[in-house]
């Protein structure tokens, strides 16, 4: 009785078989080539410990094909997805996994200027080499280029392919080895699955880690900007709307990039306004008051005013302002260099987010990057906090390896997130309480944020901690 | 649990030989009974075995650092700087010298593929690291508590890289073939559960070949042991099961080395030894007071 079932078990199991194509073994399986996927391959790969695992990387996008070839060929234009690069992210990346960024695409700048955009309220941050910034698409087409330097054995890039199926292989129990299916008809049998593929992740929907967190109803609106002149000083400047910030952050020649938060009615008519006028708002969003701007914006939304008219009056009230300050030097200090142009394909807008999952890993699956967590640009560590998340985790994959343990175990992996969740939620919070600090116009909150910047900007040391926070990503 | 029967455990005497006994390396049967009823639960990393877990770290860090020494590198190519490189070198200089000091270290070690016999296995833990470390040829693993060998190999059948590494089998140490066969034997956690620890010495030292060296890791017999390992261990913090330890069972580091001294004196050499102790919310880490509390013992057995 026994043996006859045996044997038909057996048959059941051969013909299971059969039928479908057998998974290919693999130890990592890394969903997303964005800057956290591409750097864990480059990490793996680079790694005397860890180059022995077997890596498969899989986007949906055509890595090959567009991100491969910035390296070599860049366009003479700055693209428009630009990050501010911070010290442990780019020790990570060019001490560590040895990648070598495109240097004369970076800009170095040595601090950074807030202010308030209802009041006199201002943080002069000075820092010296501050941080860099650096387009995404060089960070990738970097890690990229290390890659085919390294010709590593057991590395699989798979482009222009998704995921279709994940699941466990054996459905009764969540620590065996996982089962993806790609579009292209393959299924891998991994050892370890990396959740890289942002904030729709499917590899976290699959794992049901859930997240909290909050959408803002406010859009970021960014743009690649050409100034009349190249700066002096290299910094950035940021100033915070009743809207929301806007920030104006310095790249290489006349360039600089904006990223301009503000609300979802408004950013769809910054993004579909003529670009000069969006020129001459950008231009008066740092310097005129809140009234003027609500005026702007009205009278564009019901075309009743056309672009030279809108030149003309953003250029009498700008002087008007500028006459009335003390000295005129200081309009150099807290004003950035106006701009003259803005590229117009390159403007575009993206919905902003607060997210965190409630922990980046489990038995098999670890989250990286935007999967893990999403951040209001205000504070420029989102490409950071993913970066570092990378290098938490390639350390731990490296004592694992080390201790003989199972790299996809949940207890080979829980060293990475308990590094990173704590320093994750203070940069987390950081963004979030000065987004809230600032969207805020009930006057005496005003009065007291005012009062907060200005003694803050009078204490050096705890000016000094706040860029060195910003500076290091939370490891200052 | 109260303080009066925290109290009377340590009055438990040595339980009494068991008529049914036929080896002199065996368990008693209420220590087999206790591992039985914890083997469902080995591998729960956050179950009670998670103190067991935590120290597997700390244990190779100390096999792995101690296996390491023995290795000297003969090949002139590679540059060994002759002082405190990590200090005077510049950060980018004294990582690649380290690397490249690592990496011919690890080739040397491939090259000899070592054969491991862990003693007192249990569910495998120390068995499948060893088994992954890639200069580990095989790993052969006893134990005398059948649930635990069952435990041991559906585990590691899970890992597709563990194949063909790791050999369970239920049998005591004096059965285990060939003599002298053995790179590498570990003892680890087991010394404190047998009745007869220099039985299980002295077979564990027949099966290492000449330049092997032998693991142990065990408890010393005093009041901080007793504090930590039954007091708060098993009553307080509740981190393992009541009755895993018994403190008439534990053996005093210096005790073992008197034993090697007295039966195999100038055939052994005691390479390391170091106290480890448990901090919580952190790791076991290591210390240099051996005759405290839980120890990490390395002896090679010198050529003939």
């Amino acid at each position: 009785m026994l043996k006859s079932y045996n044997t038909a078990f057996k048959l059941v199991r051969h013909m299971a078989t059969s039928a479908s194509k057998s998974p290919k073994l693999t130890d990592v399986f890394i969903v997303g080539g964005g800057p956290a996927g591409l750097g864990l391959a480059t990490g793996i790969k680079t790694s005397s410990k860890l180059k022995h695992l077997n890596t498969v990387l899989v986007d949906g996008g055509d890595i090959k094909g567009k991100v491969a070839p910035f390296y070599d060929n860049p366009p003479d234009f700055y693209t428009n997805r630009v990050v501010s690069v911070t010290h442990p992210t780019r020790e990570f990346i060019e001490d560590k996994l040895g990648a070598t960024l495109r240097k004369d695409r970076i800009m170095s700048y040595d601090g950074i200027c807030v202010t308030d955009g209802v009041s006199k309220g201002l943080i002069d941050m000075e820092r010296p080499g501050m941080a860099w910034m650096v387009e995404i698409l060089n960070v990738q087409s970097s890690l990229l280029n290390r890659i085919n330097q390294l010709k590593p054995s057991g590395f699989n890039l798979l482009d222009k392919t998704k995921v279709v199926d994940i699941k466990y292989s054996d459905p009764e129990d969540a620590s065996s080895w996982i089962l993806v299916s790609l579009d292209n008809g393959e299924t891998y049998k991994t050892r370890l699955l990396i959740g890289a593929d942002g904030f729709n992740s499917r590899v976290k929907t699959f794992s049901g880690i859930l997240s909290q967190g909050w959408f803002y109803n406010k859009s970021a609106v960014v743009a690649t900007m050409k100034l009349d002149m190249e700066p002096l000083k290299i910094r950035g400047w940021q100033r915070f709307l009743p809207t929301g910030p806007i920030a104006h952050l310095p790249l290489p020649g006349d360039n600089a990039t904006l990223v301009w938060s503000t609300t979802n009615e408004l950013a769809k008519l910054l993004t579909s306004i003529p670009v000069e006028q969006f020129t001459e708002l950008v231009n008066a969003a740092f310097v005129l008051e809140d009234v003027d701007m609500k005026y702007y914006y009205n009278q564009l939304m019901n075309g009743k005013m056309t672009t030279t008219e809108l030149k003309e009056d953003v250029q009498f009230r700008t002087n008007q302002i500028l006459a009335s300050l003390s000295d005129e030097s200081m309009a150099d200090d807290i004003y950035p260099p106006p701009i003259t142009d803005v590229l117009d394909h390159t403007r575009a807008k993206f919905p902003l987010k607060l997210f965190h999952a409630d922990t980046y890993c489990q038995e098999r699956i670890a989250l990286l990057g935007d999967a893990a967590h999403a951040t209001h640009p205000l504070a420029g560590q989102g490409l950071n906090m993913g970066l570092c998340d990378t290098d938490a985790l390639v350390r731990a994959l490296e004592s694992a390896t080390d201790r003989g343990l199972d790299v996809g175990s949940l207890f080979a992996l829980e060293p990475f997130w308990s590094e990173r969740y704590p320093i994750n939620c203070k940069l987390l919070s950081l963004a979030d309480n000065c987004h809230k600090i600032y969207s805020n116009t009930f006057p005496p909150i005003v009065g007291m944020r005012t009062l907060g910047a200005n003694i803050i900007n009078q204490i050096g040391p705890i000016k000094d901690y706040i860029s060195g926070t910003l500076s290091y990503s939370g490891k200052y | 649990m109260n303080r009066m029967q925290c109290l009377k455990s340590i009055k438990v005497r040595r339980s009494p030989w068991i008529l049914t006994r036929f080896k002199s390396t065996d368990a008693s049967a209420s220590e087999v009974e206790h591992f039985r009823n914890l083997a469902p639960t080995w591998w729960d990393t956050h179950g009670n075995q998670r103190i067991l877990h935590l120290m597997n770290l700390a244990r190779l860090d100390f096999i792995q650092r101690n296996i390491r020494n023995t290795i000297k590198i003969e090949n002139s190519d590679i540059y060994v700087p002759g002082f405190n490189y990590k200090k005077f070198l510049p950060k980018d200089i004294s990582t690649a010298v380290q690397e490249e000091f690592d990496n011919e270290i690890e080739k040397i070690l491939i090259s000899r593929k070592l054969k491991v016999l862990d003693v007192g296995c249990g569910g495998g833990i120390l068995a499948e690291s060893m088994g992954r470390l890639p200069y580990v040829q095989h790993v052969t693993g006893v134990d005398l508590t059948k649930d635990c060998i069952e435990v041991a190999k559906l585990h590691a059948k899970k890992d597709p890289a563990l194949k063909g590494k790791l050999t369970y089998e239920l049998k005591a140490v004096e059965d285990v073939e060939p003599n002298e066969g053995y790179d590498i034997v570990t003892c680890f956690e087991m010394l404190e559960h047998v009745d007869s620890p220099s039985s299980i010495l002295s077979h564990s030292w027949r099966k290492l070949k000449p330049n092997g060296i032998l693991f142990i890791s065990t408890i010393n017999k005093d009041l901080i042991s007793w504090f930590t390992t039954i007091f708060m261990g098993e009553y307080v913090l509740k981190i393992v099961p009541v009755g895993t330890h018994h403190l008439n069972k534990y053996v005093n580091s210096k005790d073992i080395i008197k034993w090697f001294q007295s039966t195999v004196p100038n055939k052994y050499q005691v390479m390391d030894v170091k106290g480890t102790m448990y901090l919580p919310f952190k790791a076991w880490v290591e210390h240099n007071c051996s005759d405290v509390g839980n120890y990490f013992l390395a002896i090679k057995k010198l050529p003939k």
